[in-house]
């Protein structure tokens, strides 16, 4: 009988998984999956990816000279006023942008050097039109307030987007249209 | 039993952390990355469980727990994914089921590997036992038996190959017991552990009887729907799933899937509010639409069979919440229908946004409706608010 005890090691508070940033453990080049209130950051020639982007905003960050990049998918524009407690900081735009601009920091890139591509906010529903558009203004503001310069953006309209974030800094979007552009 | 939906959450939570482990174990020793991709609890009856698994085949490893959790866990894979299971395996085919035990091992001990640390307690497994498995027969011991548990699902699948496991915990009574009422003080204090589901400093009980109620609820309402389907399209129809799970709501839109999608949606209004979803592939979508009118429309998914998909929706909605306004003693009505036809997830994420401001986690119910054999299908979800739900719910248990 095997015997699994408690050890110090709590499970992690925070919400990316260290070991999915970690390049030593996997040979690139990898694929590592974002999902919805997620984030995650690699330094090595991993593709990052998320899909389903709709109302939400992906931010990708990246260190040009480095090549260290980090991508979020945020759902919604701030944890202020937020009665949920989330244990998910990728969850907002604010607390998620803090995150990964932290993380990126802790694996060595940069915040001076950071750039910032934005993909989504898309007015997927009359139902709940208003969430996209503020999401790509809450990101904005941020970014602006860290000093970190949105060099191209694809956001707004009614169409959802998927994205790869490159090794390099390009980014790939294609959307649910077919229509597909390099920012 | 009244189940306490924080400390469900913080469960829900573990079970998440306890894939992620699983799946980086497994990615280290096939070489391929896996990604958790969903993780929900079910409330389910033996008999739901049974017919949604009915036609599977699968081979996995079992095994059992003691001490800080008691019951048993299984990893499991359809049984037509064992070749390119072995092909990615150290020793591959040669080893067979002893390489599929190894894995089991392996996944299964980081899974249970959070949960002993959050307990603060060890929990013992049995040495992991190989099984190929017909149907339901999958699932942990008891998982059948019972008219109502709390079944513990995650599914993860390989990025670069095509392969996906699901890994199913069924804790028996006892410890989980007092863990998910939040007895357990570490469960109590969940929040600051980064499990917390509800509002900070209000505790959502849910009696466990109206849930198994509620459950039902939802699998007559799938059932309304998918008749309403059958009279609007002359179709005969079949609901195969209808599920009432406990889900972390950021999964809701990757369990949808990337696949271009088109259907209605619908804010539901009264006690609960929320959100309807009724999702077709485009093939279905335009194959119901076609079955609705008098002549074949010019587009397949153009302006009349948007017209047909609108009104199928009004009625499939009506159908699937008609009773639950004379079960819960309240008034549940719904927007007009919004007409979607994007990327699933897409789609989706609004809904759960617009959800996610008050609650991280949330009961779904999901059905699968199939007409005629399998020349078209949907899927329908409704996200309900949790604490509206858990309020009906309460007034349920009290009448």
């Amino acid at each position: 009988m095997s015997h699994l005890t408690p050890s110090g090691d709590r499970p992690a508070s925070g919400w990316t998984d260290p070991d999915r940033s970690d390049p030593a453990r996997n040979d690139a080049p990898r694929r590592v999956k974002v999902g919805v209130g997620d984030l995650a950051v690699v330094s090595d020639g991993a593709t990052l990816t998320t899909s389903g982007l709709g109302s939400c905003v992906a931010v990708a960050l990246v260190d040009p000279e480095t090549g260290i990049r980090g991508l979020l998918h945020a759902m919604l524009p701030s944890a202020d006023g937020s009665v949920s407690r989330s244990p998910r900081p990728a969850k907002y735009v604010d607390s998620g942008l803090e995150t990964l601009v932290d993380e990126l920091a802790s694996a060595g890139a940069s915040p001076r050097r950071l750039e910032a591509r934005l993909v989504g906010g898309a007015e997927m529903l009359d139902l709940t039109a208003a969430v996209g558009p503020r999401n790509v203004e809450r990101a904005r503001e941020r970014l602006e307030v860290a000093g970190i310069p949105v060099v191209a953006s694809e956001v707004g309209d009614a169409v959802g987007r998927t994205v790869r974030f490159l090794p390099g800094g390009d980014l790939a979007v294609r959307a649910a249209d077919g229509f597909e552009r390099t920012l | 039993m009244r189940v306490d939906v924080r400390a469900l959450g913080a469960c829900n939570r573990l079970a998440e952390r306890g894939a992620e482990r699983a799946a980086n174990a497994l990615g280290e020793l096939t070489g391929s990355d896996l990604a958790v991709e969903v993780t929900g609890a079910s409330v389910a009856t033996g008999e739901d469980l049974a017919e949604a698994f009915s036609g599977r085949e699968s081979i996995g490893v079992r095994v059992g727990l003691d001490g800080g959790l008691e019951g048993s866990a299984v990893l499991a894979f359809d049984a037509d994914q064992v070749d390119g299971l072995l092909s990615v395996l150290p020793g591959g085919a040669s080893m067979g089921r002893s390489a599929v035990t190894e894995v089991g091992n392996i996944a299964l001990g980081g899974f249970l590997d959070g949960w002993a640390n959050y307990l603060g307690r060890a929990i013992d497994m049995t040495p992991p036992r190989y099984f190929e498995a017909d149907g339901a027969a999958v699932l942990p011991d008891g998982a059948l038996a019972g008219d109502g548990v709390f079944l513990f699902e995650s599914r993860l699948d390989a990025t670069a190959t095509d392969l996906d496991f699901s890994i199913y915990m069924l804790p028996d009574s006892g410890p989980f017991r007092d863990l998910v009422v939040g007895k357990t003080a570490t469960a109590a204090t969940a929040g600051a552990e980064g499990a917390g589901g509800s509002a900070a400093g209000a505790t959502t009980a849910v009696p466990y009887e109206s849930l198994s109620t509620f459950a039902s609820l939802a699998k007559r309402g799938s059932a309304n729907a998918a008749d309403n389907v059958g009279m609007m399209t002359g179709l005969e129809t079949t609901v195969d799933v209808s599920r009432l799970r406990f889900v972390p709501l950021a999964d809701v839109p990757s369990e949808v899937g990337t696949e271009p999608h088109a259907g209605t949606v619908f804010e539901l209004q009264g006690q609960p509010s929320g959100y309807l979803a009724i999702l077709f592939s485009e093939e279905s979508a335009a194959a119901v639409a076609e079955a609705m009118l008098p002549t074949e429309p010019d587009e397949p998914l153009g302006g009349t069979a948007e017209n047909a998909l609108r009104e199928l929706g009004n009625v499939m909605t009506s159908g699937f919440i008609d009773g639950w306004a004379n079960v819960l003693g309240t008034s549940i009505s719904h927007s007009p229908p919004e007409f979607v036809h994007d990327i699933g997830s897409a789609t989706v994420s609004p809904l759960v946004a617009s959800l996610s401001r008050r609650q991280d986690y949330g009961f779904v119910i999901d059905a699968a409706i199939r007409m005629e054999g399998e020349q078209a299908r949907c899927d329908v979800y409704a996200l309900p608010d949790e604490r509206e739900l858990a309020a009906a719910l309460e007034r349920l248990a009290e009448t």
